[in-house]
């Protein structure tokens, strides 16, 4: 039973669910409290020490009956055994019809036989099920292994079987107790064969060591991830918001200048009878202003999209944020994200902004933004540029941005495209550079939360 | 009423619960009993209004321990959770403390020796005759078992959680003065969370983990057939099965089942005999709290007044979802 536990365990791990050893520990001795006997209980002790996220908990539900199983599949019925000789003679009859192999299933069908383990391995080596190891194939590969029992043919020829027997002269209740009791039948079988795809997935997943997917998927680059994978990555960017946030919440706690904290001063000090030698502060907000410049034309699709949701997740953090997004002008969109989930909000904006073919024009937008709202940078703002400035051999409008750079505390440029491709082609990136204070290379996640992070810190 | 102090099984804890007007499921139960036996926090996640913190009340209540409440908010520091020094109380006793002071160090004759006898009474000052005990050190001090909820973890900030950890793995706290104070009964302790933000993984480690989801009708309606007697039976199904049916909504607030208690008590107030059009209305703002929740679920009532007028009143609460998708 341990081991099985420790399996269970190492497959949750590779279904994505975080669980540490001093868990894994408080699992087997929740168990050891509870015992194994009341199933429910059992199961309620795995989950409550294991799972702390809601989101992992369908994983966990998913997993739990595949290792502890749900119980045995629906009995298999033996319809031999209550047919009279002159039954089983027509029906020995009509099973002559049919070749060699499908006889042997319609048999195993009417006897009410269930799989051997060897037979389910054999079928599982056979449509690839050892190499399976997420549990998203596993209808896929319960469906192989139906079409290796030729389950579709088998269903055909027991459709003639019945038929035959009736112009043989079977009794019409009969028959059709029969196509019940063999229509159960292959339930159960299907089932059966859905059970050990279950299980043999899972097992492989427990095999298959926790490979660092979110990490893999953080360093892929934006333009190689599938949507799957993008789906993943939105929660991840959640969860690095939140981790961004409390960071952000240490660096203010250690702020050094501001309000005197008389309380806290006092409280301090009383070790020195009263006399502040140490002083203490309220602690500082440091709210940076944010101004976002996001080019959402095709290229720059993936990269913007997560930009934007993790600027969204950071709000609250960020509350002075002005967002832009452009493609051949450029439009205000922080209405968009007020009010609205993220998810919602970008879509709403990307539908709003349908990517064009060749119509970037970035110092078109440039020119929309200084004359309608240059006056959301000031000095405190920090200007934040999100594109790979392919212009489309546009005017850069280089004095605007020169203009704005100047405006702001300072300016920081994100571009996702590897800075040896920066000035081919129409982009426009070497002019640019020269006007921000930093340039970064953003193509992975990982390298987006660590600009975010160093976008969060004071200028010091 | 329980005399040890500890539920004995997981079918007691339900039945103890349940006397405390607690409806628990199985899953509540039994993670509520597992956390007892194993000593180990339970960290209780969900929407908000689902009862979390009504379940600490509850098992504080069925095991008739004193329930001590730390309410979590931003900026919440450990001054003000675990102890504080009274320095006021202190500067006053050396003030009012001065002769007597000056009597102890008068026979001194060096400043060396002086000193020494000022050391020998400093404990005075610093004992816990002066020590503003806070909630956590007061559930760590306690002579009796006590139920301690952390409420809205997630509120406080994430240091705050760390420093929670050596309270929550040791139950023991160190006061440099003092030196370190251990829990004389290990407490229960009860940690809600509105998911308004990820807790640190230490922190998950260390605690049992419980979901608590808004329940199905079946236990909805014991819930306020419990807390609401006066409702008539018919008419609690019938709002329950609304309020069931306005979670299936995509809104901003779903109404909780504290909301929907407060509804079905408004119900009685009114004296409402049935669940008409014009009840619903004057009283859905109970039940959302959002102006566009509000509008939202009256548009669909209207339009479903235009459409069908003489459907049967309390049929159209089931209708609800389905409109909505076909939107």
């Amino acid at each position: 039973m341990e081991e099985r536990i420790v399996k269970f365990i190492s497959a949750l791990r590779s279904g994505g669910v975080r669980v540490s050893l001093a868990e894994s520990a408080d699992a087997f001795s929740a168990v050891d409290n509870l015992g194994i006997q009341g199933r429910d209980a059992f199961r309620l002790s795995l989950r409550a020490t294991l799972v702390k996220d809601a989101e992992s908990l369908p994983t966990f539900e998913e997993l739990f009956p595949l290792f502890f199983g749900s119980g045995e599949p629906p009995p298999l019925m033996n319809l031999m055994e209550d047919l009279t000789e002159e039954e089983a003679n027509m029906l020995a009859q009509a099973l002559q019809e049919f070749g060699q192999r499908l006889r042997e299933m319609l048999e195993r069908l009417l006897r009410g036989e269930e799989l051997s383990q060897e037979e389910l391995d054999a079928l599982g080596q056979m449509v690839g099920l050892n190499h399976a190891d997420d549990l998203r194939y596993r209808e896929w590969m319960a469906r192989r292994m139906q079409r290796a029992l030729q389950f579709e043919q088998v269903r055909k020829a027991m459709q003639e079987i019945m038929e035959l027997m009736a112009q043989m002269g079977m009794n019409k209740e009969r028959l059709d107790q029969m196509r019940q009791l063999i229509a159960q039948n292959m339930d159960a079988l299907r089932e059966q064969l859905r059970q050990h795809a279950g299980q043999r997935i899972a097992e492989n997943m427990a095999e298959q060591r926790p490979e660092d997917q979110l990490e893999g998927l953080m360093d892929r680059p934006f333009q190689a991830l599938s949507d799957s994978d993008m789906q993943k990555l939105r929660q991840e960017v959640r969860r690095l918001a939140a981790l961004l946030r409390s960071r952000i919440a240490l660096r203010q706690k250690r702020a050094k200048t501001g309000h005197l904290d008389a309380k806290a001063t006092i409280r301090a000090n009383l070790k020195h009878g009263g006399v502040p030698f140490h002083i203490k502060h309220r602690d500082r907000t440091l709210k940076p202003k944010l101004v976002v410049i996001c080019d959402i034309s095709t290229s720059m699709r993936h990269c913007s999209e997560l930009m934007l949701s993790l600027l969204y997740e950071l709000q609250d953090q960020v509350s002075k944020s002005h967002a832009f997004a452009f493609i051949d002008h450029l439009e205000y969109i922080t209405p968009d994200f007020q009010g609205n989930r993220a998810n919602e909000a970008i879509q709403q904006v990307l539908i709003r902004m349908p990517p064009g073919y060749y119509s970037t024009d970035l110092g078109h937008s440039l020119q929309n933004f200084a004359d309608d709202y240059l006056d959301t940078i000031d000095h405190r703002t920090t200007l934040i540029v999100v594109g790979d400035g392919r212009n489309n051999y546009n005017d850069p409008r280089l004095d605007i941005f020169r203009k704005m750079a100047r405006r702001s505390r300072r300016t920081l440029w994100l571009n996702p495209e590897m800075p040896m491709l920066w000035g081919t082609g129409d982009s426009d990136m070497l002019d640019y550079l020269p006007l921000c204070d930093t340039i970064l290379q953003v193509s992975t996640l990982s390298e987006l939360a660590a600009a975010v992070d160093q976008l969060l810190v004071e200028k010091s | 009423m329980n005399t040890t102090s500890a539920f004995k099984s997981i079918e007691e804890t339900t039945d103890s619960l349940g006397g405390q007007q607690y409806i628990a499921n199985d899953e509540i139960a039994t993670t509520v009993y597992l956390s007892q036996q194993l000593g180990k926090p339970l960290l209780t996640e969900g929407p908000a209004g689902v009862g979390k913190t009504e379940l600490a009340k509850a098992v504080a209540g069925s095991l008739d321990r004193t329930l001590i409440r730390l309410q979590c908010y931003e900026g919440l520091d450990e001054t003000k959770a675990l102890y504080e020094w009274e320095y006021a109380k202190q500067l006053l006793y050396t003030q009012l403390l001065r002769d007597q002071l000056q009597q102890t160090l008068a026979g001194a004759n060096s400043l060396a020796e002086a000193a020494d006898r000022l050391t020998d009474e400093e404990d005075v000052f610093f004992s816990m005759r002066f020590l503003l005990q806070r909630p956590l050190l007061r559930a760590i001090l306690s002579d009796e078992p006590v139920v301690l909820l952390i409420d809205e973890i997630d509120r406080a900030d994430a240091e705050f959680e760390a420093f929670l950890l050596e309270v929550l793995s040791d139950f023991q706290v160190s006061v440099p003065e003092l030196g370190t104070l251990a829990a004389n009964h290990v407490p229960i302790v009860v940690l809600t969370s509105n998911n308004t933000r990820e807790l640190s993984e230490a922190l998950k480690r260390r605690c049992l983990y419980l979901f608590i989801d808004y329940p199905s009708l079946e236990q909805e309606l014991s819930v306020v057939r419990l807390k609401v007697p006066d409702l008539a039976p018919q008419m609690a199904r019938q709002a329950v099965e609304l309020v069931q049916s306005l979670r299936q909504i995509d809104l901003r607030k779903h109404p909780s089942i504290s909301e929907t208690l407060d509804w079905a008590q408004a119900l009685v107030t009114l004296n409402s005999e049935n669940l008409d059009r014009k009840t619903l209305e004057t009283t859905l703002s109970v039940l959302l709290k959002h102006e566009t929740d509000l509008r939202k679920v009256q548009r669909q009532l209207g339009r479903m007044d235009g459409r069908d007028d003489d459907e049967d009143e309390t049929d159209w609460d089931e209708e609800l979802p389905r409109r909505r998708r076909i939107d």
